[in-house]
């Protein structure tokens, strides 16, 4: 995170300022972040696997907390990708299935908790819904210009994705598929993973795009001053990343298997966390 | 109704041609916002978004306060604003005032001045075009320690990843065993591998990254003038775009350039190597998007091409390009168009800083013996005298305006045509104040309400009981210039040839 300091500020004198999320600098900095989720969960991991009894569920609750906050930072790496209006596009399930799976279950079945994914995507839902609905209650002016919105008050980000659906999903499929081999556990956890997600997104989607969503509560009618919403596009169109349907099943279809692979790597990465003991 | 159509009319004749600019990318302007005289100069960032620097300089040391906020100039976004930013007034000088301003966007920006003082705020826009101007390399030092950074990291990450596979899941206290060691090295490797190949591809990424702020820059964007003469000695141009704003959003063929008295293009002319002769022409907009124009009787040589322009959105634009012309026995000129010539721009020539005029007058530049330097915001103030001596009073507006400078760097490198009111497009000038508030009148009645507010930012067109004329400009790099400084005199425009050494 240090590092990304005076590589992000070359880069703003090179290239102009990186006003993005996932720039080459930004993401040294969210390197920096991802390693110190990794590392609290590593340094909670093993203390949690050498205890027992009510230390043990009190450690695993933290691991479960931490799970939390790292899918919410991998969530919010893409969710410049992930926006209401990109999702009846296979692209952003791509996106999804590339961030969330492997940290969702690999910190739940590391926490060897019979609902650890339903938790886990539980306190990410709850962390984004926090800010979207506390960030407006205080007020804010933009300080740079050419201001697009009129802006009174701090926007927060988008309504948080479905997570939580999917990740249900996973944990009752969990008790039947515990047993199973390997790839069949990650085979059936990623079907179930992308389907449960683009079953319920999909349609949630269509409710955030119409107006009964532009409200506090749903948080679609906010945007940022600089956002050419109305003007460049429209935020309440889905816009087609793909232009035929053969592409969106491709693309739909890579991101199974971007599930699959990622859940099958998280699978491994679970099985080294249970296994710290120091 | 009928007032402010008239105070459009009027404000459509005062206005000069647009400003475009090759190399020169700093903005000056010279005006009035409301009862307030000043001089602007906008010194543009190197890459956007960037931080500009703003200095103002009032004729009033009465002004109180000083704020600005940046708009796009046209269309969507150009009435909501930002929190002010508030200039700075010098220590040492009550007249002068300094801001820094965040240019987030490229393409056609207004930086809106509001300035308070005895008379009330009055507000003025002084339109910015703004590209980046070209993209850095890293320093060998900073490259150095950040290429360390990311040794000591990946070291780090795979001395962990290795360390956590050999003893990680060994209780503590437990020597790891020799198949311990042989996973942690299979590890080691691997990691080593994936640490690689994301190096790999962040550096590919970022290559893109550079190459997409690159296509961002004017260099990458400036059109190209492309000429073709014809056999009846007639000039076609046709501006060829590049970049992504000419993809996406102008196309030469069929985009509504706006007009400037009635000339859509400004074209100079200018003979290489020595800039000898220089030519300003007015090519009509002809079928097809090209522009054309029947050329002048002029010698033969190599003429380096700017060709001004401004897009419908008001932002100019310079087209440039080079053709090699024949003897030309041409029409006369007529109209605007006009003509100069002068001895050859060598570096070995002195600055000049009087030129003749053709009935015996003389065209003085006022400046003093210090030398000029580059990045140094000036008035170049010019003097025009009778063959007698005196101040000239026969001086008419030349398009609307007290008269016309053209700098051009010897290397061709640099042009700037620039007016009284400075180097800003009087196009996109005009676009700019015509969303200004009503002003406050002046306590001496000069202006008031609506009046104005529809000239603020513009001077007076033409002063006749004076015989100077100044321009706001200021040198972008050291080098060699000739100046072309043009006037109209009793109906026939004369031209003042300067040269200035630039350190």
């Amino acid at each position: 995170m240090v590092a990304s300091a005076p590589f992000d500020n070359w880069w703003h004198n090179a290239y102009g300022l990186d006003v993005t999320i996932l720039s080459p600098p930004h993401v040294v900095l969210m390197s920096g972040s991802v390693a110190i989720d990794i590392a609290t969960l590593i340094l909670i991991g093993g203390v949690m696997n050498r205890s027992q009894g009510r230390l043990r569920a009190k450690l695993r609750r933290l691991f479960l907390y931490v799970g939390g906050i790292f899918v919410m930072h991998a969530c919010f790496f893409v969710s410049e990708h992930t926006g209401k209006e990109m999702l009846h596009s296979a692209t952003a399930y791509l996106i999804v299935s590339l961030a969330a799976p492997v940290v969702l279950v690999g910190v739940a079945r590391a926490s060897e908790h019979p609902w650890g994914h339903t938790a886990i995507a539980t306190i990410y839902t709850a962390g984004v819904l926090a800010q979207l609905w506390i960030l407006p209650l205080f007020p804010a002016q933009p300080k740079l210009g050419p201001v697009y919105q009129n802006v009174t008050h701090f926007i927060p980000m988008a309504f948080p994705l479905l997570l939580v659906v999917p990740a249900l999903g996973l944990d009752l499929l969990w008790r039947a598929a515990s047993a199973w081999r390997a790839w069949w556990q990650a085979t059936s956890a990623g079907i179930v993973f992308l389907v449960c997600f683009v079953f319920v997104q999909w349609r949630f989607a269509s409710f955030l795009i119409s107006p009964p969503s532009r409200n506090r509560i749903f948080g679609t009618h906010y945007f940022a001053y600089s956002d050419t919403a109305g003007f460049m596009y429209d935020p309440y169109q889905f816009q087609a990343l793909e232009s035929t349907r053969a592409q969106f099943w491709i693309v739909m279809t890579v991101a199974l298997v971007i599930a699959i692979l990622s859940i099958r790597l998280a699978s491994i990465w679970s099985d080294s966390l249970k296994q710290i003991q120091r | 109704m009928r007032i402010s159509s008239l105070l459009i009319v009027l404000l459509l004749l005062g206005a000069a041609p647009a400003h475009a600019h090759v190399g020169s990318p700093d903005v000056f302007y010279e005006g009035d916002a409301g009862p307030y005289h000043l001089v602007v100069t906008v010194r543009m960032p190197k890459v956007i978004p960037g931080l500009a620097q703003v200095e103002i300089r009032s004729q009033s040391s009465e002004v109180r306060e000083i704020q600005m906020t940046i708009r796009r100039l046209s269309g969507f976004g150009y009435s909501l604003h930002a929190i002010p930013d508030l200039a700075q007034r010098s220590t040492e000088d009550p007249h002068f005032w300094v801001a820094s301003l965040w240019v987030m966007e490229t393409y056609d920006l207004v930086v809106r001045i509001e300035v308070d003082g005895p008379w009330g705020k009055a507000e003025v826009g002084v339109p910015l075009p703004a590209f980046a101007q070209s993209t850095l390399r890293m320093q060998r030092s900073l490259g150095v320690l950040l290429f360390c950074c990311m040794l000591f990291l990946t070291i780090g990450v795979v001395s962990i990843v290795a360390a956590s596979i050999r003893e990680g899941g060994l209780p503590p206290g437990v020597a790891p065993t020799r198949n311990d060691f042989r996973r942690a090295r299979i590890a080691t490797f691997a990691a080593s591998v994936l640490l690689l190949v994301v190096i790999g591809l962040g550096n590919a990424w970022w290559g893109v990254a550079a190459n997409d702020s690159q296509s961002q820059t004017w260099a990458s964007n400036s059109p190209r003038a492309l000429p073709t003469l014809q056999p009846d000695g007639r000039l076609l141009l046709r501006v060829q775009g590049q970049g992504d704003f000419w993809a996406k959003y102008i196309k030469p063929e069929t985009e509504n350039f706006l007009p400037d008295h009635g000339h859509v293009m400004h074209l100079f002319l200018l003979r290489l190597p020595y800039m000898d002769r220089m030519y300003h022409l007015h090519p009509r907009r002809i079928e097809g998007g090209s522009f054309a124009e029947n050329l002048p009787t002029l010698p033969a040589g190599k003429y380096q091409i700017f060709a001004d322009i401004v897009d419908s959105d008001g932002m100019p634009w310079t087209a440039t390009g080079q053709i090699e012309l024949p003897n030309i026995s041409g029409a006369p000129l007529s109209e605007d168009d006009s003509q100069a010539s002068g001895s050859p721009l060598t570096s070995t020539k002195d600055d000049a800083t009087v030129a003749q005029l053709r009935d015996g007058g003389r065209l003085i530049w006022e400046r003093d013996s210090s030398p000029l330097r580059a990045n140094v915001p000036m008035s170049f103030r010019f003097r025009i005298e009778d063959r007698n001596g005196k101040a000239a009073k026969d001086l008419e507006p030349y398009m609307g305006m007290a008269g016309h400078a053209a700098f051009v760097r010897s290397d061709s490198s640099v042009f700037a045509h620039v007016h009284p009111a400075g180097s800003v497009s009087m196009a996109a000038l005009q676009l700019a104040q015509a969303s200004l508030p009503p002003v406050p009148a002046r306590v001496n009645g000069l202006l008031s309400g609506k009046q104005a507010s529809a000239h603020a930012g513009m001077r007076m067109p033409m002063d006749a009981s004076s015989a100077e004329i100044s321009f706001p400009y200021g040198f972008p790099k050291a080098g060699l210039y000739r100046i072309f400084v043009q006037v109209k005199r009793s109906g026939c425009v004369e031209t003042g040839v300067f040269d200035a050494h630039v350190q």
